[in-house]
C-alpha cells in the first residue's frame, strides 16, 4: 500500500472520528448542564435519579454502554435495528456518557460561585434565570474550561471506541492496514493524526480562555 | 466567543446533516433470507488477511470477500463488506445487521450455533515459532507461553473440551491477544514463545515476515464455510447454489489463484470434495 493510500484512508477515518466528536459536543454539553441541575435539584427524587444516572455512567465502561444503547433495544424489546440506527446509536452513547462528566464539571463551577453574587443579583433586581445567565454562567465557563479542554481531548480518544460497533474511525483504519502490510507503521501515523488534532483543539481552548481573560 | 461557538455548531450541524444523508429506509425481509432485499451484508474481520483485508488501494478485499462478490454478481444483489469487531460477531448476526460471517470461519465445533454452507477450505490450526527457540515439535511446548487469538478456533481447541486441551494443558500460559501483528510482536520480543494460528493466516504472516517457522505437527484439521444464524435455510440455500455455479464456470478457480501465493494453496481448497463433485469423476472412472 502506497504512502498516499494510506494516508487518505486514515484521513478518511478521522473525519469519521472527528463526525462522532463533533456531535458528541453537540450534544452532551448543553445536555450536560441539564444534568447538573438535575444534580442540584432541591427535589431529591430529581437529585437522586441523576445521581444514580452519573454514577452508572461513570462506573461503566463506555465500550458497554455502547453495545447496550445499539443491542437494547433488538435484544429486550425486539425491535429491528435499522442501517441508521449504527450510527445514532453510537451519538447516544457518546453523548449520554459525556454528559454525565460535563455535568459534574459544570456542578464544581456552579457551586464554586460566592452566594454574595446571586444576594447581590437579587438586590439589583435580577430575576432567578437572567442571574443565572448573564451573571454566574459565564463566570462557571471561564472557571471550567480547564477541565472541559480536559474532556474534550479525552473524547477525540475516546472515538476509536465506535469500533465495537463496527463504525470504521481511524484507528480501526489503522489496525487494518497494519495488519495488511503486517508493520507497525500505520499507528505511528495514527499517533500523529490524533496529536495534531488534538494539539488543534488545544489550542482552539487556550484561544478560547484568552479571550474570556476579561477581568485579569 | 460567539463566533467561535456559532463556528462550532455550524459544522456539528453540518456534520449531521452528512451523516443523515448516508441514512438508508429499510426495507421489508424477502423469501431470500436477506435482512434487507437487494442487499448482502458479509460481516469480517479487516485484520485478517489473506481471507478479509485492506487492499493497496484501500478497498476491502480477500478470498472471501472475492467469493462473496462473484456470489452477488450471479444474485444482482449489492456486496456490503461490513468490517466488525470479531468479538461483536454473534451480536451483529443475531440482529440481522449482517446477514452472515463468511471470513475464513471454522465451522467444526460451531454447527449448533450457526447454520453452514458448505465447507471451501480445508484449514489447520499450526504452531508458528520463531526459528531459534528450539521449539520443534508440539512436546516442546509444554511450560512454554503460547499466544491464540481471543475468540478464535484455536483457542477453544486448546481450552478446557476442545480436542487439544491434552496439550493446551501441558503449556506454561494460554495467552489471548487481540491481532496478529501484536502477537508477532510478541514473538519477536520474547514475550511469547509460540502462537497458534490459522495456516493460511500464518502462511500470510510468515511470508511478510522473516525468522518464523510454522511447525510440521498439525493441531487439527477444520474446515472453513460461510456462517448463518441459525434456520436461516433460505439464505444459505441459495449460496450453497451460488457456490456450486462459481466452481462449475471456473470463477472459483480463479479467484483462489489469485491467493495461492499469499497463503491458500490449491491443496487446500475442498470445495469440489464437498459438493460431491469428484465423487462423479470417481465413478466415471
Amino acid at each position: 500500500m502506497s504512502f498516499q493510500v494510506m494516508m487518505q484512508q486514515l484521513g478518511s477515518g478521522l473525519l469519521r472520528s472527528i463526525h462522532i466528536f463533533a456531535l458528541t459536543l453537540l450534544f452532551s454539553l448543553p445536555l450536560g448542564l441539564l444534568v447538573s441541575f438535575g444534580r442540584m435539584s432541591k427535589n431529591r427524587i430529581i437529585r437522586s435519579i441523576v445521581w444514580i444516572y452519573i454514577s452508572v455512567m461513570r462506573g461503566t465502561p463506555l465500550m458497554l454502554q455502547l453495545l447496550a444503547v445499539y443491542f437494547g433495544p433488538f435484544y429486550i424489546g425486539g425491535l429491528k435495528l435499522g442501517t441508521m440506527w449504527r450510527f445514532t446509536a453510537i451519538i447516544i452513547a457518546f453523548s449520554v456518557n459525556y454528559a454525565a462528566y460535563f455535568a459534574e464539571i459544570y456542578r464544581s463551577g456552579i457551586e464554586s460561585m460566592p452566594p454574595g453574587q446571586y444576594e447581590a443579583a437579587r438586590i439589583l433586581g435580577y430575576s432567578r434565570t437572567s442571574t443565572f445567565f448573564r451573571i454566574i454562567l459565564p463566570q462557571v465557563i471561564k472557571r471550567i474550561l480547564p477541565s472541559v479542554t480536559n474532556e474534550v481531548i479525552t473524547l477525540v480518544k475516546d472515538t476509536s471506541l465506535a469500533f465495537s460497533l463496527a463504525y470504521a474511525e481511524m484507528f480501526t483504519i489503522a489496525k487494518q492496514i497494519a495488519a495488511k502490510e503486517t508493520s507497525f507503521m500505520p499507528f505511528l501515523a495514527a499517533a500523529l493524526f490524533y496529536y495534531v488534532f488534538n494539539a488543534i483543539v488545544a489550542f482552539g481552548m487556550e484561544r478560547i480562555e484568552k479571550s474570556l481573560n476579561y477581568y485579569t | 466567543m460567539k463566533k467561535i461557538l456559532a463556528g462550532v455548531l455550524c459544522t456539528a450541524m453540518a456534520a449531521s446533516l452528512l451523516g443523515m444523508s448516508s441514512f438508508a429506509d429499510e426495507t421489508e425481509a424477502a423469501g431470500n433470507g436477506l435482512a434487507e432485499d437487494g442487499k448482502f451484508v458479509v460481516g469480517f474481520d479487516a485484520e485478517y488477511p489473506p481471507y478479509g483485508y485492506m487492499d493497496d488501494n484501500g478497498d476491502y478485499t480477500g478470498f472471501d470477500l472475492e467469493l462473496a462478490a462473484a456470489v452477488c454478481d450471479l444474485e444482482g444483489w449489492e456486496l456490503v463488506a461490513r468490517p466488525i469487531d470479531w468479538d461483536s460477531k454473534d451480536m451483529e448476526l443475531g440482529s440481522g445487521n449482517i446477514d452472515c460471517i463468511w471470513n475464513g470461519f471454522t465451522m467444526n465445533g460451531r454447527e449448533d450455533s450457526y447454520t453452514f454452507s458448505v465447507p471451501y477450505v480445508d484449514n489447520s490450526q499450526v504452531i508458528v515459532t520463531a526459528e531459534d527457540t528450539g521449539i520443534a515439535s508440539l512436546d516442546d511446548l509444554a511450560g512454554k507461553i503460547v499466544g491464540v487469538q481471543a475468540d478464535s478456533a484455536a483457542l477453544s481447541l486448546l481450552e478446557d473440551g476442545g480436542d487439544q486441551a491434552d496439550l493446551g494443558a501441558t503449556f506454561g500460559e494460554l495467552q489471548q491477544f487481540g491481532d496478529y501483528n501484536t502477537a508477532f510482536a510478541e514473538l519477536q520480543a520474547g514475550s511469547l514463545d509460540a502462537v497458534a494460528i490459522d495456516i493460511g493466516v500464518a502462511n500470510y504472516q510468515i511470508a511478510g515476515r522473516e525468522g518464523y517457522v510454522i511447525l510440521d505437527e498439525y493441531l487439527n484439521s477444520e474446515q472453513y464455510a460461510v456462517g448463518f444464524k441459525l434456520g436461516n435455510d433460505a439464505l444459505c440455500g441459495i449460496i450453497n447454489a451460488d457456490l456450486a455455479t462459481l466452481l462449475e464456470n471456473g470463477t472459483f478457480d480463479e479467484i483462489a489463484a489469485k491467493y495461492e501465493d499469499m497463503g491458500i494453496p490449491a491443496d487446500m481448497l475442498c470445495l469440489a470434495e464437498s459438493l460431491g463433485v469428484e465423487a462423479e469423476t470417481e465413478a466415471d472412472a
